[in-house]
């Protein structure tokens, strides 16, 4: 209540309760007529003013009551005893109208303000979560709220990382150093922090969601309940959470684009590169039907042929290479027997199947790989070509599958050559073919055999041949078969 | 083999188109090319092939805005002519209905023993027993002679040989095999299948580690080979 009304509510009660004296004296009305005109005064008293101004007329009308309409008048005796009943009753009924007045008056009040938050709180809420489907309009929304509740200055604050690394995203008014410290300090501590300020109180909120402080709203020099100021910082902290997962969304959103590009992209270069090459392997193929009888034409279209193979072979590899990086073909495993790979790799590498002996064998007892069946393929016919470009002309190359010595869950793969060896530097001393950048001494071939495997969830590695050559295993994750049920 | 069987041919490229034709029409197959799925329709209405050809990516239609056209009035084999690292693309196109697919660069060699199987699965009436390279089937009896000698198979056995002898050369989902041999009986699952097919072809196949007859097809499931390579 400002200064100017309390002085006039007193002037008012005082001035009120004289002039029914005076009108009470004149007209000589009797004590009890001027009793109920008297309690009519402090009824609006009460209603106008506080408890003490309401108090204190009852009293003093209680006083004038009595000096002027009790007898002995002008005397603040009383002659009859039964007097001393309606004056007493005149003051209990007074004060006790004045204490109800002036309560149901503050009630009413206290009411309105609950009214005016929620209204706030409400406006806020809508601000937050209908209007801001874009990014930006937090701030906006945060120093609204902060008006509404009657802050004087104040403002958004949200942590990036760590309570030191703090973004402004709105603020209004002076911040003077130590406020960074404070917030840190409000962030960590989880709890709010007030103090008195010469207009209202300075309330530091922190934003919680899910267990974890992600800013704080500074609000100062307000007025507003406490619990309206932490329901308004309830709502900013999910408004942060949600803009927070709208930015997330959006940058998920661009990642798979790009990622939807670069599979088209990729799709469409491997049908460019592959369309020639499957021309000219017809081309070739039918060349060959036409040369049978003539040696010299039958040589030189068989290195057509083996050279169009070497180059679909490279373009194979480098897209293999790139759907991975693409993180286009995150590797589909399924159960796949080494056995349909090797045919597989024939029906790759058919040139190579005909010029050398290539024996295959399949342990009985050997599990299925859990592999994406394409990128194993890659692998062991890389391997196969490498055995195959190092072997003498004629001598076999094998390829065996069997569990792996060691681990039960694995199957080993492997393709023996009689050629040169391992050549130095290519692996570490346990054998593995390990990451490098010195990928010209490893091989092109090589290098992408390794990635892929890696991929797979395998690896591989090179080891002397007894008797000469070399062993390249392949070790994939082996998919074993649930126990047989009897059919 | 019909003698005179008509290829249709599909796809965008001038240079398989007729590097192709050649190959096919020396085959003694008679072809019709067209270039995309709008006008492979026409063809199909016009020349009623025995089997299509198909590339999938091609312009203004493609290729499986084709097959899914073709399915919904006609059974003509389909052969998808895909690309490396187009495994979705395969799939879908089985899905669709294509009847078997292969991978460009592909042998001409292997594309025909492809047809051969689509003409020889379409063409002739259901047999009582089915005969590839050494191996008898004997559908009646439901018997199986390998090499000369009897082959002792479960019953669920012979119902997965017997699916996917008479479907050669088509490869056969994993679904479609449980919803035939199991009847979608439930807790029917891909590992049941693997289960009893790897006991199948330990039975069947003269050398395991070299399967002749029955091969896992990537992300589909099984196929039986009608013409060994």
């Amino acid at each position: 209540m400002f200064p100017g009304k309390r002085v006039a509510t007193w002037a008012a009660a005082i001035a009120a309760i004289a002039l029914v004296t005076f009108i009470g004296r004149i007209l000589g009305l009797n004590a009890t007529t001027v009793g109920f005109v008297y309690l009519i005064v402090v009824v609006f008293v009460s209603v106008w003013g506080d408890l003490l101004v309401g108090t204190v007329s009852s009293v003093v009308a209680t006083l004038c009551y009595n000096f002027f309409f009790f007898a002995p008048l002008y005397t603040l005796t009383i002659a009859e005893p039964a007097n001393w009943f309606a004056l007493a009753a005149f003051l209990i009924s007074s004060v006790t109208v004045n204490r109800l007045v002036v309560t149901a008056r503050t009630l009413a009040q206290k009411a309105e303000q609950r009214r005016n938050e929620i209204e706030t709180l409400y406006a806020l809420s809508v601000d937050l979560f209908a209007a801001t489907n874009r990014v930006g309009a937090l701030g906006e929304a945060a120093g609204r709220a902060l008006q509404l509740l009657g802050a004087r200055g104040g403002g958004l604050v949200v942590f990036a990382g760590s309570t030191y690394r703090q973004t402004v995203i709105s603020w209004n008014g002076e911040k003077p150093d130590e406020i960074e410290d404070l917030i840190a300090g409000v962030g960590r501590h989880k709890e709010p922090l007030e103090f008195p300020s010469p207009l209202g109180r300075d309330v530091y909120l922190p934003l919680f969601v899910g267990g974890r402080t992600t800013g704080v709203l500074v609000a100062r020099g307000t007025t507003a309940s406490k619990r309206a100021l932490e329901s308004a910082a309830r709502l900013v902290a999910l408004a942060v959470e949600r803009e927070h997962f709208i930015e997330e969304n959006a940058h998920m959103q661009a990642l798979r684009e790009s990622e939807a590009l670069k599979t088209s992209l990729l799709r469409a270069i491997s049908h460019d590169l592959t369309t020639p090459i499957t021309a000219v392997t017809i081309r070739t193929e039918s060349l060959r039907r036409r040369a049978d009888a003539d040696r010299d034409l039958l040589d030189d279209v068989d290195a057509i042929a083996e050279e169009t193979s070497r180059l679909r072979r490279r373009i194979d590899n480098l897209l293999a290479m790139a759907r991975l990086e693409a993180g286009k073909s995150k590797p589909r495993r399924e159960p796949t027997p080494p056995a349909d790979l090797f045919r597989a790799a024939r029906e790759n590498l058919p040139l190579v199947f005909a010029a050398r002996p290539v024996t295959v064998h399949v342990d009985a007892d050997c599990p299925d790989a859990n592999v994406d069946p394409s990128l194993a393929l890659e692998i062991l016919v890389n391997l196969l070509e490498n055995a195959h470009r190092v072997s003498p002309p004629g001598a076999p190359v094998e390829l065996v599958a069997r569990r792996h010595p060691l681990d039960a869950d694995k199957i080993r793969i492997e393709v023996l050559d009689r050629g040169p060896g391992v050549p130095p530097g290519v692996t570490d001393p346990t054998g593995n073919v390990a990451e490098t950048t010195d990928v010209a001494q490893r091989g092109l071939g090589l290098e992408i055999a390794r990635s892929l495997a890696a991929a797979n969830g395998g690896s591989i590695g090179l080891a002397p041949r007894a008797g000469g050559g070399t062993v390249a295993r392949i070790d994939f994750p082996a998919a074993l078969l649930p126990v047989e049920e009897q059919a | 083999v019909t003698i005179s069987a008509v290829v249709l041919l599909v796809d965008d490229d001038p240079a398989i188109r007729d590097s192709l034709s050649k190959e096919l029409r020396a085959a003694g197959y008679t072809t019709v090319t067209a270039t995309n799925g709008v006008e492979g329709l026409a063809a199909v209405q016009s020349h009623a092939p025995d089997v299509i050809l198909t590339d999938l990516a091609m312009p203004r239609s493609d290729g499986f805005e084709l097959i899914s056209a073709l399915r919904a009035s006609s059974a003509v084999p389909i052969v998808v002519l895909s690309v490396r690292g187009g495994d979705a693309d395969k799939v879908r196109a089985l899905d669709l209905g294509a009847d078997d697919f292969v991978t460009k660069p592909f042998s001409v060699t292997e594309l025909l023993a492809r047809i051969r199987a689509q003409l020889r699965r379409t063409t002739t009436p259901p047999p009582t027993a089915l005969s590839f390279h050494e191996l008898t089937i004997d559908l009646e009896r439901r018997r199986v002679v390998q090499g000369g000698r009897e082959v002792r198979l479960t019953p669920t056995e012979f119902s997965l040989l017997e699916l996917l002898a008479t479907n050669a050369g088509k490869p056969m989902f994993i679904e479609q095999i449980i919803a035939r041999v199991w009847r979608s009986a439930p807790g029917t699952t891909a590992d049941t299948v693997r289960v009893h097919m790897s006991s199948l072809r330990k039975k069947i196949e003269p050398a395991p580690s070299e399967p002749r007859y029955i091969v896992t097809e990537p992300w589909v499931g099984y196929r039986f080979i009608a013409e060994p390579l």
